[in-house]
């Protein structure tokens, strides 16, 4: 038994260490926009991109919980970015989307106006964030120069929502 | 080790069950004292404990399982009357033997140093050796616990002239009967003196299988006798398992050079394990004989196993609402043709499969509520000897079913109850005597099935409650304030009881009204999702009904809107719904009641606890669904009763979890999501709300004036801008605002920003058009009265039965005189 596990073990570790050595200085990530800006995200944290289904709102939650909806039989909060960006709602046309990712091992969802592209950047590209962003949640990663000259806001996915400000303390 | 471990459970397990069986029995031998069956059904568990308590080196249960079981013998030969004093002593050895099982379960040893056995093993021998002599009276287990250095006398025997070496000497066969039995009785209880001193005179070790036959058996005193045998057994198994072993080293041998170590080891470590297994076997005959029910083919399976069962079925569940949902929908768009008639058939079978599948896997998880009473006739035959009351406890029902994790928590909640019938309900003997009732008390337990509910029943013939006691007490306590007192129904009043810090008990007795109160009895069956219901007659008694869901996982609920959202009540705490008008709300305080029947209830608009923006029109009737649980009783309006369904109870994940009034969601047959309400948490926030909002205006919040014609909105949607001028023109002269679309998709955003009391709707028109369009509106509840008038070229009947099928009010072809359009407008205003 213990054997096996060593064997699964010393494959992945084969096949995920030139991947490793590569990702050392590139990093892959999907570029989405909310509102006027462009935003990015490790395409590892993505789950998957579906089209915008409906979804039923849910009580006492801040405005950018816009509710929950029924992904294969799993129910997933849906988030508006663009409201908890603090611009207004957004409208849902054909190019709106949903992306799901994991946050601390739950399925989250959140609707974006339109998908970019997969960008590769090299790691040395990417700048912390400047002082001028407003980060308080900690939810930026840094700023990515990409080589045609674009900008692009690399988000923290595991900060972008917390229990917290959803559900407050002691009901 | 695991096979001991796993032995020893199997052992506590079967000596659990069996004691709590035995607890019951004995109160009922109490009761029927010349039961026989009975008391052999008792005597075979006794020595069975003991049996097997042997075998697992367990001395100190065994000794005092052994003493109490020459008691039962003696009773059961008939030499023996159990009287209550007596059975005293035999409950509290079962209860000693309760807290050395609990021990050994906790510590795997019988060392228990809390536990004193000695005392009561002197009581119990007392018992045997003062009925003999039958001098005995009930202080015997007094005079003999110092008795030991005294004298006894039997017959003509001085029993303290004998010791084990004079035994020899004496003429067995010229005693009488009673004699011989108290002289043998004596030489055990000498040579146990004598083990617990020094070690047995027979050394174990020194016995081989050899030299067995060496042995003087007669020499032996019974349990010496007893004990080097099991030593031969235990002897005899190890040299078979040897013998096994070697057996399997050869083959194994063959064929692996590894096999080498376990035979080396096969002498120390198999060999004690295979003895176990020996007595093992030999233990499960013995429960089988005193467990003399049929012998159930059984397997113990995980819970675990099962609760993922239950998921799974829960899927199946979705799967086949959403399966119902399809079959309807296609049933309405191919009506009359063939192949629906199959599907038709295929669906019932799936539904009807999947729901008795259902009922089966949680019939898995079902057990017996008897579990759970079995423990009370000890508990009420103790208290009412305590407290100087003659009580009788009538149980029925004991085999109905409800889900393990509902058993384990009911359990507490009961007990309360029934101490605080027993303690509170029945009068001492001489008030009931006085008052023309029975002496005796009589406490009903009774459990039976109410549709998905389960009902638990404790009722009392004792003194009852006094409605207005109830109030003037609570009112001093500052619980509820004068004039709520004054509007309290009887019913209301008895729910006082349930309040935190009420207890009506003058004195504080060990027995109940130690500060916990009945508040806990409610938190806990709130827990369960359970309703309580009190009645009472004072000088008659007190009836106490707890209603429980069935099961946990799958529930019926109601499904009701409130504005545009749908949400899922659990059925078990929907107490009925009505229809009422809005004369019928009363405000007392400022606060919203219904008065419904008897009762007044709080009355809340659903929309305000959850702070839905109010875009329905109100009606002229409102819906309101009674709400249950625990105690408390409140009325929820709602804007529509969707229906009732079977749902699967998903969590909203850890983001989510946890919001006040929300238990979780569940996925519908038509796959959108609908929140289930926590019904406890509702019933709070509900307290909150109904403080401060008074349900009328409420309702009104929406309903605006619309008194002249310019507070009415009609959009025109029209892609020909000349079309649009034509209606604007007709129009105009009524002197209401008129808005302008050119498409469907623009007269959808329009629609979400305006307040539209009328829509002129082309049917042609490029990226939605009028069909669509119609379609769209009529999604919404908030639109669903909302007139749409169809204004078109197209005049075939094709055409207008479309444009019925999606909602379309009217229909008015185009060319159209200007005072016809502002008829139908008009009308459809109600202008």
């Amino acid at each position: 038994m213990g054997s096996l596990n060593e064997i699964v073990k010393q494959q992945q570790q084969s096949l995920t260490k030139p991947e490793e050595n590569v990702s050392e200085d590139i990093v892959q990530l999907v570029g989405f926009i909310v509102g006027e800006e462009e935003f990015a995200v490790p395409i590892l944290s993505i789950q998957e991109i579906i089209k915008p289904i409906e979804w039923t709102r849910v009580p006492f939650t801040p405005d950018y919980v816009l509710g929950v909806f029924n992904l294969r039989g799993n129910v997933l909060p849906l988030i508006d970015l663009r409201i908890k960006f603090g611009a207004a709602a957004n409208e849902i046309d054909e190019n709106t989307r949903f992306i799901v990712m994991k946050i601390k091992n739950e399925d989250v969802a959140f609707i974006i106006d339109r998908l970019t592209s997969a960008l590769r950047i090299k790691k040395k590209n990417i700048l912390p964030p400047p002082d001028t962003y407003s980060n308080e949640d900690d939810i930026i990663e840094g700023v990515g120069r990409m080589d045609d000259g674009r900008i692009i806001t690399i988000l923290k996915v595991d900060n972008l929502i917390k229990r917290e400000d959803i559900v407050p303390n002691g009901n | 080790m695991d096979e001991i471990q796993e032995l020893l459970e199997d052992f506590l397990v079967e000596a659990f069950e069996m004691i709590e069986e035995m607890d019951q029995d004995l109160v009922e031998l109490e009761n029927s004292p010349d039961d026989l069956e009975l008391l052999n059904k008792i005597f075979r568990v006794a020595h069975t404990i003991k049996g097997s308590g042997s075998f697992l080196n367990f001395d100190k249960l065994t000794r005092l399982t052994h003493h109490m079981e020459a008691v039962l013998d003696k009773a059961r030969k008939g030499e023996l009357t159990i009287t209550s004093d007596i059975m005293d002593v035999i409950l509290e050895s079962v209860d000693a033997m309760k807290g050395i099982l609990e021990y050994i379960r906790d510590n795997g040893d019988d060392s228990a140093p809390d536990i004193d056995i000695e005392p009561i093993v002197v009581k119990l021998d007392a018992i045997v050796n003062g009925k003999n002599t039958e001098q005995s009276s009930h202080n015997t287990a007094d005079n003999v616990q110092t008795g030991e250095k005294e004298a006894k006398i039997v017959g003509n025997i001085n029993l303290s002239e004998i010791t084990l070496e004079n035994a020899d000497e004496i003429d067995l066969d010229s005693l009488e009967p009673e004699e011989l039995d108290a002289v043998l009785e004596h030489l055990v209880q000498l040579r146990n003196q004598k083990e617990d001193s020094q070690e047995g005179k027979v050394n174990l070790n020194e016995i081989t299988l050899e030299n067995a036959d060496e042995i003087d058996l007669d020499s032996l005193s019974p349990e010496e006798a007893d004990a080097v045998l099991d030593h031969l057994v235990q002897l005899r198994n190890q040299e078979n398992s040897k013998e096994n072993q070697e057996k399997k080293e050869e083959s194994k041998q063959s064929n692996s050079e590894n096999a080498n170590k376990p035979a080396e080891n096969s002498n120390t470590n198999v060999a004690p394990a295979k003895s176990k297994e020996v007595s093992k076997e030999q233990k499960k005959k013995a429960v089988k004989k005193a467990i003399s029910t049929a012998a159930d083919q059984t397997i113990r399976v995980d819970v675990k196993r099962l609760d993922q069962l239950m998921n799974l079925i829960g899927e199946l569940v979705l799967a086949k609402n959403r399966l119902i949902k399809i079959y309807n929908d296609v049933e309405e768009r191919y009506e009359g043709e063939k192949f629906l008639e199959e599907l038709n058939q295929v669906v019932s079978s799936i539904s009807i499969v999947t729901t008795d599948l259902q009922i089966a896997v949680m019939k898995t998880r079902m057990l017996p509520i008897g579990k759970v009473f079995n423990k009370f006739p000890r508990l009420v035959r103790d208290l009412s000897r305590e407290l100087g009351k003659k009580v009788k406890l009538i149980i029925e029902g004991e085999d109905t079913e409800l889900d393990k994790s509902i058993i384990e928590e009911i359990g507490d909640p009961l007990v309360h109850m029934i101490r605080n019938s027993v303690d509170h309900g029945i009068e001492p003997p001489e008030e009931r005597k006085a008052k023309g009732k029975p002496e005796e008390g009589t406490v009903w337990l009774r459990a039976y099935n109410e549709g998905n509910m389960i009902v638990i029943e404790i009722k009392d013939d004792g003194r009852g409650m006094d409605p207005e006691m109830l109030k003037k007490k609570a009112i001093e306590k500052g619980i509820i304030t004068e004039s709520e007192a004054a509007n309290m129904s009887d019913k209301e009043a008895f729910m006082l009881i349930f309040k935190p810090g009420f207890s009506t008990a003058a004195k504080v007795t060990s027995v109940s009204g130690r500060g916990v109160g009945m508040d806990v009895v409610k938190t806990n069956i709130e827990k369960l999702n359970g309703i309580i219901e009190v009645d009472s007659a004072p000088g008659k008694g007190t009836t106490f009904k707890l209603k429980i869901p069935l099961t946990l996982a799958i529930i019926q609920a109601l499904l009701v809107a409130s504005q545009e959202d749908l949400f899922a009540v659990p059925l078990s705490n929907v107490i009925e719904t009505v229809r009422i008008i809005e004369e019928d709300i009363y405000t007392i305080e400022g606060k919203s009641v219904l008065k419904l029947r008897e009762e007044v209830l709080p009355l809340v608009n659903m929309a305000d606890i959850f702070e839905i923006e109010k875009v329905l029109e109100p009606e002229k009737y409102l819906y309101v669904v009674i709400l249950g649980l625990g105690a408390t009783k409140i009325g929820l309006i709602v804007d529509r009763f969707i229906g009732q369904e079977e749902i699967v109870i998903k969590s909203l994940g850890e983001f989510l979890k946890g919001l006040p009034g929300i238990a979780g969601a569940t996925i519908r047959g038509d796959g959108r999501v609908t929140l289930i309400v926590d019904v406890g948490s509702l019933m709070r926030l509900a307290k909150e709300t109904h403080n401060k909002k008074v349900v009328t205006e409420s309702l009104n919040e929406a309903k605006k004036k619309k008194e002249k014609p310019s507070d009415y909105t009609v959009m025109l949607v029209d892609d020909s801008a000349m079309d649009r001028k034509i209606m604007r023109n007709a129009l105009e002269e009524l002197g209401i605002n008129l808005i302008e679309a050119k498409d469907g998709v623009e007269a959808l955003q329009l629609l979400k920003n305006n307040e539209v009391d009328a829509m002129l709707i082309d049917i042609e028109m490029p990226r939605m058009d009028g069909y669509t369009l119609a379609q769209e509106i009529r999604k919404y509840n908030k639109y669903r009265k909302l007139p749409l008038i169809a204004v078109t070229s197209r005049t075939t009947k094709a055409d207008r039965v479309r444009g019925v099928e999606v909602g379309m009010n009217e229909y008015i072809t185009k060319p159209y005189t200007p005072e016809y359009l502002q008829n139908v407008v008009r009308r459809n205003l109600g202008l």
